[in-house]
C-alpha cells in the first residue's frame, strides 16, 4: 500500500505483476482518517465487517477489489 | 473479544499514545499488574482476532494499526513527534486516530524521490501522488505485513 509519484512509476514498480487498485491522495487521506477515528478512543470496540465495509463504500471504493471477506 | 481482552488492547494503546512507541510486554504486565505470560497470551488472541498484530520471531508488538511499532519508510510528524506508519494508509491514518493534522514523509517505491505531504482540515496540499493497493480487500489479513 504505497505512494507513487505518477501511473508511470506504479507500472513500472509493479513489473509485470497484476495491478491491484489506484485511488488519488485525496481519497486515500479521507480513507485514513475514517478508517481510524476511533482507534484510540476510550470506548473502542472492534468494528463489525459490515462497518468497515460502509466506510468503503461510502468512500465510493466499491467492487470485488474493496469487498471484505 | 471479552471485555478483559479489550482492556488490555487499550492499554497497549494508551501506553503508545503517551510515549510515542509501542511498549514490551514486560511494561504492559507492569502497568496492568498481570504477569508478562497473560499479557503475551492476551497479545496473541488480539492478533488473532486482528486487532494488533505480532512479530512472529519474538511474539512483542508489530503494529499497533495504523501505528508500526518498527521503523518504516512511512513517518508521520503530528502531536510534536515523529510516528511509523504500516503503509501509506496507515501514515493518514495515524493523523485519524490523533485527529489532528500533520506531515508524511515517504519515498517513492519505484524511483526514491522524497514524498512530503502536509495534511490540514483532512486535506492534503500535493496532491499529485497516486495510492496504490496491490492486495485485494478479500486477502489482506492473509498476510497483513505483505499487504
Amino acid at each position: 500500500m504505497n505512494l507513487f509519484r505518477s501511473e508511470e512509476h506504479i507500472a513500472r514498480w509493479l513489473g509485470g505483476r497484476e495491478p491491484g487498485a489506484t485511488i488519488a491522495v485525496e481519497k486515500l487521506v479521507e480513507l485514513g482518517l475514517a478508517w481510524y477515528a476511533d482507534r484510540l478512543d476510550r470506548d473502542w470496540r472492534p468494528h463489525t465487517r459490515d462497518e468497515n465495509q460502509a466506510i468503503l463504500d461510502r468512500l465510493d471504493l466499491v467492487g470485488d477489489f474493496w469487498r471484505l471477506p | 473479544m471479552d471485555q478483559a481482552d479489550v482492556d488490555l488492547r487499550n492499554l497497549t494503546y494508551g501506553h503508545l499514545r503517551k510515549v510515542g512507541r509501542a511498549p514490551t510486554a514486560v511494561e504492559v504486565a507492569r502497568a496492568s499488574g498481570s504477569s508478562v505470560d497473560d499479557v503475551r497470551a492476551g497479545w496473541r488472541r488480539l492478533h488473532n482476532a486482528h486487532a494488533l498484530v505480532l512479530n512472529q520471531e519474538t511474539a512483542e508488538l508489530r503494529m499497533l494499526n495504523p501505528f508500526s511499532a518498527a521503523p518504516s519508510s512511512y513517518r508521520v510528524q503530528a502531536e510534536g513527534r515523529w510516528w511509523y506508519g504500516n503503509c501509506a494508509w496507515d501514515a493518514f491514518g495515524i493523523l485519524g486516530a490523533l485527529h489532528t493534522d500533520g506531515r508524511l514523509e515517504a519515498s517513492c517505491p519505484d524511483c526514491g524521490e522524497a514524498v512530503a505531504i502536509e495534511v490540514r482540515g483532512g486535506r492534503p496540499d500535493d496532491t499529485s501522488f497516486l495510492f496504490h493497493c496491490l492486495v485485494p480487500a478479500s486477502k489482506w489479513w492473509n498476510d497483513i505485513v505483505f499487504t
